[in-house]
């Protein structure tokens, strides 16, 4: 929107209306360098040699000679394995971590969606709304409970005659990979529920009737026209929950607790910002290294990423 | 399995599984771009698992087998469950036989797993047998009296077979150094109780029939209702574990009996009433593993945390709510002590005097135009820099972990929320659109680890005699020095300034005649600031200052460790990050705005920012609450930024950190919950408000 759009008034001339006309660009140009500065002075930090990190500010790079200053060693040595960061193990435990906990949810929730769109039964409605309304519970409301449960199993005492049942038994889960998976497996669900059951409640209800005609049962209708059809929206959810998963590290750092091997990325890199020591100037390129592969994923399927917002949101 | 052996394992489960998940998404050869990411993402899953279980440790790549092997197995017992139920319509009987045979298989491995049994597989295979004969023959046969007959039969034999497992001795096993006894399951009869809770279940069962209506016969509510009773009476008296071995037989056939003899009760269902339970069994399959999953993370770990918060640190002495008033009793929490210095500072009063002026101009220009209040930019930017200043002397007084996440709830929700508005109007329509927006959004996809690192380079502050290598302090001491220097650079500064001062304000006075009055009154508010800024310049600004006696000491601004505001500078990174999803669901709510509303107001007379805050906002309203809840729910929990950058030290701690420290560091898990149910009480309301928004778009 230009906040003038009177090509002349009565007092002003013609080119103090288009500078005018022109500061809303100008403004905004500002606000996109303001936001990019930070990223950027970290991307050339990260080839910079420990030194001149410590002594000069990025900017300064153009003026030292190239020679001298930039080198690929940080991230040499933030990669190999058995230096500080041992970052490339992380990523792959980033990865272990962020893609199973991407495709678990996608099934299970796009179950859940289809039967609150097109399976009738009692108390739909209220049930739907009772799940999506847990999208605002704060997940450290369940991290104490559920570390117990992955490291003790799930026991329940009857009352009165003092006898331990177990319900869930304990398989040692804590400190591995699958108690990461499984909570945020959880922790997806009403949000996964609520953008799915958007989409595939909006599906036209025509093809569901003659499907039904043709003798489909909702386990094909599901399979065969939901699936295709909603693949969309699933790549949206889909993209969601990988960033969130991958950039997640208050799960990780909890469920993985001391198991350090097992860490992802965001885990390790944060150990490393804690210890104030020597590979300060590794910490540069661990975190752009870090951040690589949630920027590629943003930039390539950027537009699945805002439908995905956006549904999520707006149409609510 | 290590070695080659598990490599290998690893590598053909991976592409096997690769292959086949990228053919199923990508068959029948409708080639479309979407299909293809999605079958390369599939592939990249299970390559990336593949190489996981290459490089992790035997317990990873263990982990890995296993979790494949479970998906597989809860996809098969999804498609299972699913094919079973379609046999309900034309195959009864084949159905029945199939219920009977898994009950039994989930009855049995459910005591299995509890360890009831001895030698538990040939027991179970054996029940298995009893369970499925008994639904076959529940399926075909017809007669009344047969079924009853064959249902308590059935049911009297599973009753033995059970009986005649259970452990007789006490089990002993450890778990991390902590040895637990399992007692075997033999009640202990008391003939008297047992009829007792008998008769007062048969009684109930009758009352429940009568309750609801007296339709059909009474007999299979008195049946079920002492069977209940029965089985309450013989397996859940405290004395259970002290019997024996008789009294197990006598308590387990006797349930079985009775469950068997009212399921025989039930007369073969007519096909219409097997397609109902076709229909409500095949909802409940779709939606058992989504709710089991919410209801395993999420509701049960709530009620459980809601319940630890009334106990001690270790979960096992109940100490009402002392939990509670430790929180507010710990002055690092909760600290009111400083709050009449909220009155003594002058960040208040300038606060409250912008915000005064600022409503004062907008109730004029509203007196002029018929309008109670009508903001303008000028007038709307005053106020709401009044009022935020004036909260940040608020909170600079209230100090503590509570209050440091009001403010950070306060502060980010709004100015991220007004930022991504604002970046939305300037970017709409504009040149490079796309481009800028896109730029803006980019730290959306960045973790708050990563923002957090990113951030502590901006603000590095270095010893301020040397140079510095963080942006923000390079800037400070760089105007400090400008200040200090009174060389050519200052006096040209200086110049400048008041030079752009002395046009906007000629700009302004020339607008204001014309009749803009809106150009006018935003230069006047832009001159301002530049006149105190040259005026701050020449006083000296900056990383430097002069002390009384005429030294200079240089000083830097130790960003993340000055308390109060460094609170600012850790919201900045979060504003930093959630302003791109504000400006992205602002641009497509003002896309959606449609623009004959807009012309309209225009040809009316609207100006420009009429035409804005009297249509393009009321139109986008919900989608500012939608926004403005989901930040203050995200914002609430803020945890890693402040983790990574000062891990709450130097005043900067907010709840999440908190609960983190206590529960996990001083493994008080009374405190920590405590806290966390803090928290949500905190996000209840906003819950209330999804849940009233959600049933209005239902109706």
């Amino acid at each position: 929107m230009t906040t003038l759009s009177r090509s002349a008034g009565p007092g002003l001339g013609h080119r103090t209306y288009a500078f005018l006309r022109s500061i809303p660009t100008w403004v905004l140009w500002f606000l996109v360098l303001l936001w990019t500065i930070p990223t950027f002075g970290l991307l050339v930090n990260s080839f910079r040699t420990r030194d001149a990190q410590r002594t000069s500010g990025w900017w300064e790079t153009p003026f030292q000679g190239v020679a001298n200053n930039l080198t690929l060693d940080n991230y040499i040595d933030i990669l190999a394995a058995g230096s500080q960061g041992h970052l490339w193990r992380a990523l792959l435990n980033s990865l272990a971590i962020a893609l199973p906990a991407t495709v678990i949810p996608i099934a299970f929730a796009a179950f859940a969606a289809y039967a609150f769109a097109w399976i009738d039964f009692k108390g739909r409605e209220w049930l739907f709304i009772a799940t999506v309304s847990l999208l605002a519970i704060p997940a450290q409301m369940s991290l104490i409970p559920l570390l117990q449960l992955y490291s003790g199993g799930g026991h329940i005492t009857l009352p009165f005659v003092e006898k331990t049942l177990t319900l869930f038994p304990d398989l040692d889960l804590a400190g591995r990979a699958v108690s990461v998976w499984l909570t945020h497996t959880g922790f997806a669900m009403p949000f996964a529920i609520f953008l799915l059951h958007n989409y595939i409640s909006g599906l036209p209800k025509d093809i569901f009737e003659s499907a039904v005609i043709d003798g489909a049962d909702h386990f094909k209708i599901f399979w065969r026209l939901v699936i295709p059809l909603s693949v969309p929206v699933l790549a949206a959810f889909a993209i969601f929950q990988f960033l969130w998963t991958y950039n997640d590290y208050l799960i990780a750092v909890t469920m993985l607790g001391g198991a350090g091997q097992n860490f992802p990325a965001t885990a390790r890199i944060a150990a490393l910002a804690g210890e104030f020591g020597q590979a300060e100037h590794l910490l540069t390129a661990g975190a752009f290294l870090s951040t690589l592969l949630p920027i590629i994923v943003f930039f390539a399927l950027q537009r699945f990423f805002v439908t995905g917002i956006l549904a999520g949101s707006v149409k609510g | 399995m290590a070695g080659v052996f598990g490599v290998t394992i690893n590598v053909l489960m991976a592409l096997g599984v690769a292959g086949g998940v990228g053919l199923w998404i990508d068959r029948g050869g409708r080639r479309s771009q979407v299909r293809r990411i999605l079958a390369s993402v599939a592939g990249v899953v299970l390559g990336g698992l593949t190489l996981w279980g290459i490089y992790a440790s035997d317990k990873l790549e263990t982990t890995a087998q296993g979790v494949v092997v479970s998906i597989v197995a809860s996809a098969l017992i999804f498609i299972v469950a699913n094919r079973l139920f379609d046999l309900a319509p034309d195959r009864w009987a084949v159905f029945t036989t199939l219920v009977g045979g898994s009950i039994t298989l989930i009855v049995f491995v459910l005591m299995w797993g509890n360890r009831i049994f001895d030698q538990p597989v040939l027991r179970t295979v054996v029940a298995i047998c009893i369970g499925a004969v008994a639904g076959y023959l529940l399926g075909t046969i017809c007669q009344p009296l047969a079924r009853i007959g064959i249902g308590a039969l059935a049911g009297a034999a599973l009753g033995l077979v059970a009986a005649s497992g259970i452990r007789t001795v006490i089990l002993q096993f450890q778990v991390e150094q902590r040895t637990f006894d399992v007692w075997p399951m033999l009640p202990n009869l008391n003939i008297g109780e047992l009829i007792l809770s008998t008769l007062i279940g048969a009684v109930l069962g009758v009352a429940v029939w009568a309750l609801r209506g007296r339709k059909g016969s009474p007999i299979a509510p008195l049946i079920w209702g002492a069977t209940l009773g029965y089985a309450v009476g013989a397996w859940l008296m405290p004395r259970i574990g002290t019997g024996t071995k008789t009294d197990a037989y006598i308590a387990a056939i006797g349930l079985g009996l009775g469950l068997g003899a009212a399921i025989g009760l039930t007369s073969i269902p007519d096909h219409v009433t097997r397609g109902r339970i076709e229909g409500s069994a095949r909802a409940f399959i779709f939606l058992i593993p989504a709710l089991g999953f919410i209801a395993a993370t999420l509701i049960i770990p709530t009620l459980r945390t809601l319940f630890l918060s009334f106990y001690d640190a270790r979960g096992e002495g109940y100490v009402g709510f002392e939990n509670y008033t430790t929180v507010f009793g710990i002055p690092n929490i909760f600290n009111v002590e400083d709050w009449t210095g909220i009155f003594g500072s002058r960040l208040f009063w300038v606060g409250a005097v912008l915000l005064v002026v600022g409503v004062v101009m907008a109730v004029v220009v509203g007196r002029q135009s018929g309008y109670a209040i009508s903001f303008s930019p000028g007038s709307g930017a005053l106020a709401s820099i009044g009022a935020v200043f004036a909260i940040f002397a608020v909170f600079a007084a209230l100090r503590g972990t509570l209050f440091n996440n009001l403010w950070w709830v306060f502060t980010v929700t709004v100015v991220s929320a007004t930022a991504g508005l604002a970046i939305a109007v300037l970017a709409d329509r504009s040149k490079g659109e796309s481009v800028a927006k896109s730029l803006i959004f980019m730290p959306m996809a960045i973790s708050f680890v990563g923002a957090g690192v990113i951030w502590r380079f901006m603000y590095l502050a270095r010893d301020p005699s040397k140079p510095q290598t963080g942006v923000l302090n390079s800037l400070w001491v760089g105007l400090g020095n400008l200040s200090l220097s009174r060389g050519p650079g200052f006096w040209i500064a200086v110049v400048l300034v008041l030079g752009l001062a002395a046009w906007l304000a000629g700009l302004a006075m020339r607008a204001w005649q014309a009749g803009e009055r809106g150009i006018g009154a935003g230069s006047a508010i832009c001159a301002l600031p530049l006149v105190w800024f040259a005026y701050a310049l020449w006083q000296g600004i900056g990383g430097y200052k002069v002390l009384e006696n005429g030294q200079t000491v240089a000083s830097t601004i130790t960003f993340t460790q000055e308390s109060p505001f460094n609170n600012v500078w850790l919201m900045l990174v979060l504003i930093w990050i959630q302003t791109g999803f504000t400006m992205v669901i602002f641009s497509a709510a003002i896309k959606a705005v449609p623009a004959e509303l807009i012309e309209a107001a225009r040809v009316d007379g609207a100006t420009e920012s009429q035409a804005f805050w009297r249509v393009t906002i009321p139109q986008i309203a919900p989608t500012i609450g939608v926004v403005v809840t989901t930040l203050i729910v995200l914002v609430m929990k803020v945890f890693d930024i402040v983790k990574v950058m000062t891990n709450g030290n130097f005043g900067t701690q907010v709840v999440a950190n908190e609960m983190w420290q206590r529960a996990f560091t001083e493994l008080n898990f009374g405190l920590g919950s405590a806290l966390a149910v803090l928290l949500f009480l905190a996000v209840l309301p906003i819950i209330y408000m999804n849940i009233r928004r959600m049933q209005k778009a239902a109706q």
